[in-house]
């Protein structure tokens, strides 16, 4: 039994302690670079006025009309009604577009249309048809998370081995059995990687439709910095964008990683 | 008399051609596999023996003629038909265990009776240990091991193997050879075993069809009446092992 024991990989140590000294570094040069003035604070706010700003908002709703959290509330839960609706109409399209022809035929040329379409340009039709509440955004953060995940469900389902399938043949299974068993299993890493574009996709997508059309999110605090000529709101807005963005990517990573054990190791 | 204590036959190739377009694979090939019966087929490298098995086990349909198994035309999804292919096919989000159940799974086997099975053969093949373990866990020749237990696990009326150790060294080929001979015996499916490796024929068959070059036809027959476990230094081995090279020979 020895020989298969498990082992145990250490991470080398430059890759615990370079990260750390990086990102220390990078904010050190920022403050000093804005303290002494050689970009000045009209144009960049130093991280400590970002971080005063940052307990500020907690408490204080001027000069935007929100709280930070309020914000952030909002603006998670556009970007997740959209998240959510573009994985629950892609992946399952994506699939079924990799592995049945009907599927392929009927649907693609239409995604192949509406594809080079970027979301924001669909802002204006989106302010006529749901004004600029809440389902309007989600249907543009809708748009662009849709795609990434068609496109990978899609090539994931076709990247199926040959050789599996026929195996799979030669044992009498049927369509449905070889893409329930076979094609979406081996779709899945596909899949998650396409759970982390969307994102992506979405969350830019949902600052894009802030920017434009909003009463609040994230997205509508960066607007009010520049409105109110006050980067240090800016800087906190993209920097609340970024946060987010990376907690919930780490969230999906720590998820694909226990699903896929099997695969990726 | 003798024809009566013969096994019935349970494969019955007629026919059977493939072309194409203008091209000849499979030329008019008729043969007949009893029940229980290992047959090995060799031929020159590039002869069609892929092709060949991909039309038995119904992956290619055939252009002309016909197999039958048990009387009826072979249909993947009536027959159990096994294919072990020359790589290994695990899938990779699976165990061991889960891998050799796969294809009883397709047929809808009980559970029950999956259970059984799975802890017989993989206690046949000594796999038991490894029974929880990823692919990528385990060597490459384990896991052809897994694709031979998931064919024979099946329960095949036809087992078809395509040079499944061909990758492999000459120790561990005798050795998962004669682990193919082993459970062949125990339990008791008709194997048709394509390789171009001649010895090897001899090792595991009890007959040995040689192809042509293309189009391929069944060009001689050859029977192995040697007592196992084999040895391949007898000289009545060496003797067959050199009749069926000289039969392939073309040159």
């Amino acid at each position: 039994m020895t020989a298969y024991r498990e082992v145990v990989v250490r991470t080398p140590l430059a890759l615990k302690i370079l990260p750390i000294l990086s990102v220390a570094t990078f904010f050190i040069a920022w403050e000093i670079v804005v303290r002494t003035g050689v970009v000045p604070d009209t144009m960049l706010a130093a991280p400590t006025t970002v971080t005063q700003l940052l307990f500020d908002k907690f408490t204080n709703i001027d000069p935007d009309g929100a709280l930070l959290y309020e914000h952030a509330w909002v603006s998670i839960q556009e970007a997740f009604c959209g998240y959510f609706l573009a994985l629950a109409v892609g992946l399952p399209l994506g699939l079924a577009m990799g592995w049945f022809n009907v599927a392929e035929g009927l649907a693609r040329p239409i995604f192949e249309i509406i594809r080079p379409i970027p979301p924001v340009a669909w802002i204006p039709l989106t302010i006529f048809w749901f004004g600029i509440g809440l389902p309007g955004k989600i249907f543009i953060i809708w748009l662009g998370g849709l795609v990434p995940c068609v496109i990978n469900a899609y090539v994931g389902v076709k990247m199926t081995n040959p050789t599996l399938i026929q195996m799979a043949r030669t044992y009498g299974a049927s369509d449905w059995q070889i893409f329930k068993q076979l094609c979406i299993p081996s779709a899945l890493p596909m899949v998650f990687g396409a759970l982390q574009i969307a994102l992506a996709c979405c969350w830019t997508n949902l600052v894009a439709a802030e920017l434009l059309a909003a009463d609040a999110g994230l997205g509508f605090m960066i607007t009010m910095g520049r409105r109110l000529a006050m980067p240090e709101m800016v800087v906190l807005g993209m920097f609340m964008v970024g946060l987010t963005g990376a907690f919930i990517g780490v969230i999906i990573d720590r998820v694909e990683k226990r699903l896929l054990a099997g695969i990726r190791r | 008399m003798q024809d009566a204590a013969r096994p019935r036959t349970k494969i019955e190739v007629c026919n059977l051609t493939k072309r194409f377009g203008e091209l000849l694979v499979l030329d008019d090939i008729s043969f007949s596999v009893a029940e229980g019966e290992f047959v090995a087929i060799v031929g020159p490298t590039g002869c069609g023996k892929t092709t060949f098995l991909n039309a038995l086990s119904c992956l290619l349909p055939a252009s002309g003629g016909q197999i039958l198994i048990d009387g009826t035309p072979a249909n993947p999804k009536r027959h159990n038909i096994s294919y072990v292919f020359q790589e290994p096919t695990c899938l990779p989000w699976r165990t061991v265990r889960e891998n050799v159940a796969y294809g009883m799974e397709v047929k809808g086997r009980p559970q029950k009776e999956i259970d059984e099975r799975l802890d017989h053969i993989l206690d046949l093949v000594g796999l038991t240990q490894c029974a929880n373990l990823y692919p990528n866990q385990i060597s490459a020749s384990m896991q052809q091991r897994i694709a031979v237990s998931r064919a024979f696990a099946v329960d095949p009326d036809l087992l078809l193997m395509d040079e499944p150790y061909g990758q492999l060294d000459v120790k561990l080929r005798f050795y998962l050879e004669d682990e193919l001979v082993n459970l062949w015996r125990k339990l008791q499916s008709t194997v048709l075993f394509i390789t171009h490796n001649i010895e090897e024929a001899v090792y595991v068959s009890e007959r040995i069809l040689v192809l042509s070059n293309k189009p391929t036809r069944i060009k001689a027959e050859v029977r192995v009446d040697l007592p196992r476990p084999r040895d391949f230094m007898d000289p009545e081995f060496v003797r067959i092992r050199e009749h069926v090279t000289d039969l392939i020979r073309w040159w």
